[in-house]
């Protein structure tokens, strides 16, 4: 097992050095979607900090909490989609019949296909999360070295979230539209702090719109270095991942060929 | 067939096109749904922390409406930028100039025609929305007709802005990042996310001075809280800054013709 688990990590690394490379040929394209990105976020931040301050929204939370809240957000989707950026578009390669190239490597069919590009903007999004956690929050090195754990627990949960609604496709026929808004609803609800929501949006929050893993755990785990609080939030990946898999693999026996002719370079 | 005629066609055309796409309109109202309730949470929060019940003149419920009508004239607005920056790298664009069309109104038509739909199914969903989370606001009825009168000039100088960063195409590489960037700085400084009366008044002065004002703030704005001298000096910016955009798209588009080369064959 554990040999099979580091020929995929030796996979996912051959991948990345890949698909970096491959952006590298349109370096300008490559460098101003990630700079935008990291600009965009950057706007946002600004914009949030103020907002906390002029009005005093939550007793208690001060601009590096919300500092805080961005960077693991943006960091754990930015790294989860850097590595992983076809889960991004999933739902169309599904309802394209993409997948029929893929089927016919000798790897297990959904981590070689999620693996097989990156999305430049989401490297901005994972530089955005670390140069902000660190110019902005300052933090020591147990402080630090938890934000490093907990960005690498929620890009898990992306990658889980983007594949578990892109297998929509498998079900519903084209279903991009609805896993970028369902994607977007998740984002929504992780840039806000979760004491803004009533028991029974926490709820939602736990399961259907998992942002309570994304932000809410791990902010909390930050501000008091807390184990505790981190495990729940890689407990709450995990179980997004794992629905993410039987999901797609139940989706997979519904899957049918797109008989198109294309070349793979 | 007369000039008007063509356009009319055109914009016609692409308001039965865009009826078309179901999904895509059910992602996006889902998404709206999201986004007024986090709205709502947010700002119950910090209303509940300020004891005059009121921000600069807003009640709880007219916050709301605002940010109903802000959100459906940013979700309304269609990607015009990646449309024109794929005629351009794809050389359709030089198709289009053997046409009795111009190429800018040929464009405007088209988008003007999508966005009617997109706004009135959004700010549909957006206004039951709205009155779930809050009521029916006063002056609903004088507010909608003031905020009808300015909405066509907003989409034309949102749409002016967009069609200037997809020009860029004739010298950039990549135009998302330009767009990406644009597209926060009308939410932002257009007031969507927070009306700009409630911004501090050195930002306030600076944002009123800026064209986004007259695309979001505006019309949002007179739809709470419908005023006739406001009316006027939104109607006087938005002509200004329509013409000021259309110098420029005409420079810029002169200037752009001069670069296309075509190869026969």
């Amino acid at each position: 097992m554990w040999n099979k688990l580091f020929n995929y990590l030796g996979l996912a690394v051959a991948y990345f050095g890949f698909n970096f490379k491959a952006q590298l040929e349109y370096r300008t394209a490559f460098v101003s979607q990630s700079f935008a990105m990291f600009l965009n976020d950057c706007i946002w931040l600004v914009y949030f900090i103020m907002f906390f301050d002029r009005f005093n929204v939550l007793k208690g939370w001060h601009a590096e909490d919300v500092a805080t809240l961005w960077a693991v957000t943006a960091a754990g989707f930015g790294i989860g989609h850097s590595l992983f950026g076809n889960s991004l578009g999933l739902a169309r390669i599904i309802a394209n019949g993409d997948l029929d190239g893929w089927l016919l490597y000798p790897r297990a069919l959904l981590p070689h296909v999620v693996l097989g590009k990156m999305s430049a903007s989401s490297f901005g999004d994972a530089i955005f999360g670390y140069v902000v956690y660190l110019v902005v929050v300052k933090p020591d090195l147990p402080h630090f070295l938890l934000f490093t754990a907990l960005t690498c627990s929620v890009a898990l949960l992306f990658l889980g979230f983007s594949v578990l609604t892109g297998s929509l496709s498998f079900f519903i026929g084209n279903g991009d539209s609805l896993s970028e808004g369902w994607r977007n609803a998740l984002i929504a609800f992780s840039t806000y702090p979760m004491d803004l929501f009533d028991g029974k949006t926490k709820l939602l929050l736990l399961t259907i719109i998992p942002a309570a893993y994304v932000s809410g755990f791990p902010v909390e785990a930050l501000r008091k270095l807390s184990l505790l609080h981190a495990a729940y939030s890689l407990l709450g990946a995990l179980a997004v991942v794992a629905t993410a898999a039987i999901v797609f693999h139940l989706g997979l026996r519904r899957y049918e060929s797109g008989n198109m002719v294309a070349m793979r370079g | 067939m007369s000039a008007l005629k063509k356009y009319w066609a055109i914009a016609w055309i692409s308001a039965k096109s865009n009826l078309a796409y179901v999904s895509e309109v059910w992602s996006r109202l889902f998404f709206l749904a999201v986004i007024l309730y986090v709205f709502m949470c947010v700002w119950k929060a910090t209303f509940a922390n300020n004891p005059a019940g009121r921000f600069e003149g807003f009640t709880l419920n007219e916050i709301v409406w605002y940010l109903a009508f802000a959100e459906a004239i940013i979700m309304s607005s269609p990607r015009v930028t990646p449309l024109v920056d794929e005629d351009v790298r794809t050389g359709a664009i030089a198709v289009q100039l053997v046409r009795p069309l111009s190429y800018p109104l040929y464009r405007l038509a088209s988008n003007f025609g999508e966005q009617i739909v997109r706004f009135a199914t959004t700010f549909f969903a957006a206004a039951v929305i709205a009155v779930v989370l809050g009521g029916v606001p006063d002056n609903f009825a004088t507010g909608l007709l003031f905020a009808l009168i300015v909405l066509p000039f907003a989409f034309v100088l949102d749409f002016l802005g967009y069609l200037l960063v997809g020009l860029s195409a004739f010298w950039f590489e990549d135009t998302t990042g330009l767009a990406l960037i644009y597209s926060r700085l009308t939410m932002i400084a257009g007031g969507m996310l927070l009306p700009l009366e409630l911004f501090p008044e050195n930002f306030r002065l600076v944002l009123k001075g800026l064209p986004f004002a007259y695309i979001v703030n505006g019309p949002a704005g007179l739809f709470v809280h419908p005023d006739l001298t406001v009316l006027g000096m939104v109607l006087v910016n938005q002509l200004v800054w329509i013409a000021v955009f259309s110098l420029l798209v005409a420079a810029v588009y002169r200037k752009a013709l001069g670069r296309i080369a075509l190869n026969g064959g």
